[in-house]
């Protein structure tokens, strides 16, 4: 499997007040298609701001990051929204599912806004999305009538919906009790066989132990790049 | 068609969140509401009033038609009184010959209030001597199974023919009996009715009497006329050739002045100098109108204006006030790949929503507004109606409140448009 993402001398200074926070302190990584890494470390070591920058939702203050062979460090907010509509997915801890549309059309929300947005394709892809994450039987339901494992597969749907390259799962078991831990994660291992790399984003060793790949970052650096 | 593929999901989702807040909705939509009915509402009010001063304007001949009248000679040309004859066929003649402004001319000869009587039945009213031109000046006509007007033929052999007003044929004959060919006598003289004029109705300027009865209303003057060929009544009655006035009807407004001009200098010249005459218009009455209507459109519109302008505040209040509670959503909708100019559109489209429903809302209450104000009007004074709606007066206010709902919507709109989507999504 090719290379999905280079990484070169990534950081992120922030100003909070008088201090500059550097969040990303000089980050080398290289990520490859289908892989399941584990960015594991505590609040304040640089793993969200990693996956909002490799997320397209943030940019880097410096450094280079090379997606799909191309530079995408510096891209404009129009460029940005692009590539988080047709090439990444996002798995939030609290679901971040809108509650008044249905579970389809939360689905079909990042194909809402692709420039070739076709309403009764974006239903048949939802629809084959909410299948492959088990919850075809509740389309038509609001995400509040949903138990918490639910709303997870429905988020998970959501995120692959778009066929991304990369799905980021920001502590996706946080808010699920033990029963659900495993089948998200499985749910999120089972995307690996279609090519997708998924980025379990946690501080919980347990949940990163599923990865075949942890990455220990702290303070703003890699601390620990292990294959398992 | 790709802008309305746009436009159609973002308005969609305004009517979902109307749905959604209904009670909050309808109350930002308040100040569009009443700032639409008020101005539908009075726009259409002072365009019945203006419809009316038209009316009158016209009903004293139009904008169009120039009087002349004899006067008594000013101080220092007493002496003179003998250089002129007065007003006389021959001005008319004169004024036909070289004034072409002029369209049509009504040589008049006020004979006076004198009493008409109908076997025992009798009327005092003014009899007047005129030409088969005072129609046209006068805007009058006679329907065609009412008779006819004096023709040239009458004047000619001063014929003892008579046209009525219709209230005082009203007055003079029982309702069984056809005034056409019945023979009446006027001062004491015989005339053929030989046709009925026009009744004039007055949708008015609403000062009627409230024993008015017959034809007429305010206009009742105007009906109660009984006219005769000028010739006889300068032969029967009157016993010289001297006019009292002049009615003249040019083809052009805009020639006017122009006309009056040419007029007094004729005049003037066929009287050797002598002011024996004075020349007048309707525009003076129209200018007060015009001067009236612009001060009720001005005062009237800025109060609807200013409503509207507070409904476009209570929209962007709400806007504001719903995309603060919807922080996440607009950070969720950006993380899976909505642009700023998505989420623009969206709550524009939102504000625009409400503006819109508003406005209909506001057009049905302004009907019912009209309605009330016409229903009063017609207790207190028992006439047409004052005032209808008007389409193109609803769209406009439909126009205004979109409008109003749009810039309202755009500092929101644009709040939502640049929130940054890891901020949006962190809020609580």
């Amino acid at each position: 499997m090719g290379s999905l993402v280079t990484i070169r001398g990534l950081r992120k200074a922030y100003r909070m007040g008088d201090e500059t926070v550097h969040a990303l302190d000089g980050v080398d990584l290289d990520f490859d298609r289908g892989e399941y890494v584990a960015i594991l470390g505590p609040s304040g070591s640089g793993k969200s701001t990693l996956m909002h920058i490799l997320g397209f939702m943030d940019q880097p203050t410096e450094g280079s990051i090379v997606f799909e062979g191309e530079e995408v460090s510096s891209l404009s907010a129009d460029r940005r929204a692009w590539y988080r509509s047709n090439r990444v997915g996002f798995v939030f801890q609290s679901f971040n599912l809108l509650p008044r549309l249905t579970v389809l059309e939360n689905v079909a929300l990042p194909l809402l806004y692709r420039d070739e947005s076709d309403p009764s394709a974006n239903e048949a892809a939802a629809k084959h999305a909410l299948e492959r994450v088990g919850m075809s039987h509740r389309l038509d339901h609001r995400p509040s009538q949903l138990s918490g494992g639910e709303r997870q597969r429905v988020a998970i749907a959501r995120a692959i919906v778009g066929n991304p390259a990369i799905v980021f799962a920001d502590e996706p078991t946080g808010n699920l009790d033990v029963k659900n831990v495993d089948r998200i994660l499985d749910l999120l291992g089972s995307l690996l066989a279609e090519g997708i790399t998924v980025v379990l984003v946690t501080h919980d060793l347990g949940v990163a132990a599923k990865a075949r790949r942890v990455i220990s970052m702290r303070a703003g650096k890699v601390m620990e790049d292990r294959r398992q | 068609m790709k802008a309305f593929d746009r436009l159609r999901p973002a308005i969609v989702n305004g009517l979902r969140e109307l749905q959604a807040n209904k009670v909050r909705s309808l109350l930002s939509m308040s100040g569009i509401i009443l700032g639409v009915a008020s101005l539908v509402a009075m726009v259409t009010v002072v365009q019945g009033m203006v419809g009316n001063f038209r009316q009158f304007v016209d009903a004293m001949g139009g904008i169009e038609k120039i009087t002349v009248d004899r006067q008594a000679l000013p101080k220092d040309q007493e002496h003179l009184a003998e250089l002129s004859e007065g007003i006389t066929m021959r001005d008319v003649e004169q004024i036909r010959a070289t004034i072409p402004l002029v369209r049509n001319i009504s040589p008049e000869v006020r004979v006076g209030y004198e009493k008409v009587v109908f076997e025992g039945r009798e009327a005092i009213t003014l009899i007047m001597g005129c030409t088969p031109d005072y129609l046209p000046v006068a805007k009058r006509w006679v329907e065609p199974e009412q008779g006819r007007f004096i023709s040239d033929l009458d004047i000619l052999h001063r014929t003892d023919v008579v046209v009525l007003g219709s209230s005082i044929a009203a007055d003079l004959f029982p309702p069984n009996v056809d005034p056409l060919g019945k023979v009446i006598r006027v001062k004491g003289k015989r005339f053929v009715v030989v046709g009925l004029l026009n009744n004039i109705e007055g949708a008015g300027v609403q000062i009627r009497s409230a024993n008015a009865k017959g034809g007429g209303g305010m206009w009742r003057w105007r009906n109660s006329g009984v006219y005769i060929p000028v010739s006889t009544a300068t032969a029967k009655f009157t016993g010289n050739d001297h006019l009292t006035g002049l009615g003249l009807r040019i083809g052009d407004a805009a020639d006017l002045q122009n006309a009056v001009d040419q007029l007094e200098r004729t005049l003037l010249q066929m009287h050797n100098g002598l002011k024996d005459f004075t020349i007048s218009t309707n525009e003076e009455t129209l200018e007060s109108f015009k001067k009236t209507e612009s001060a009720f459109k001005l005062s009237l519109g800025g109060v609807a204006a200013i409503s509207l302008f507070i409904g476009g505040i209570g929209i962007m209040n709400v806007m504001l006030a719903s995309i603060n509670e919807r922080i996440r959503e607009i950070g969720v909708r950006k993380a899976v790949g909505a642009r700023g100019s998505d989420l623009f559109l969206q709550f524009l489209a939102e504000a625009a929503v409400i503006s819109v429903l508003g406005g209909v809302i506001g057009l049905s209450v302004s009907m019912g507004i009209v309605w009330v104000m016409n229903f009063i009007l017609l207790q207190a004074i028992p006439t047409q109606a004052v005032a209808t709606l008007d389409w193109k007066i609803m769209l406009q206010g439909l126009g205004f409140s979109v409008v109003v709902g749009l810039v309202a919507g755009v500092y929101p709109a644009l709040r939502a448009a640049n929130l940054d989507p890891i901020e949006a999504l962190r809020h609580e």
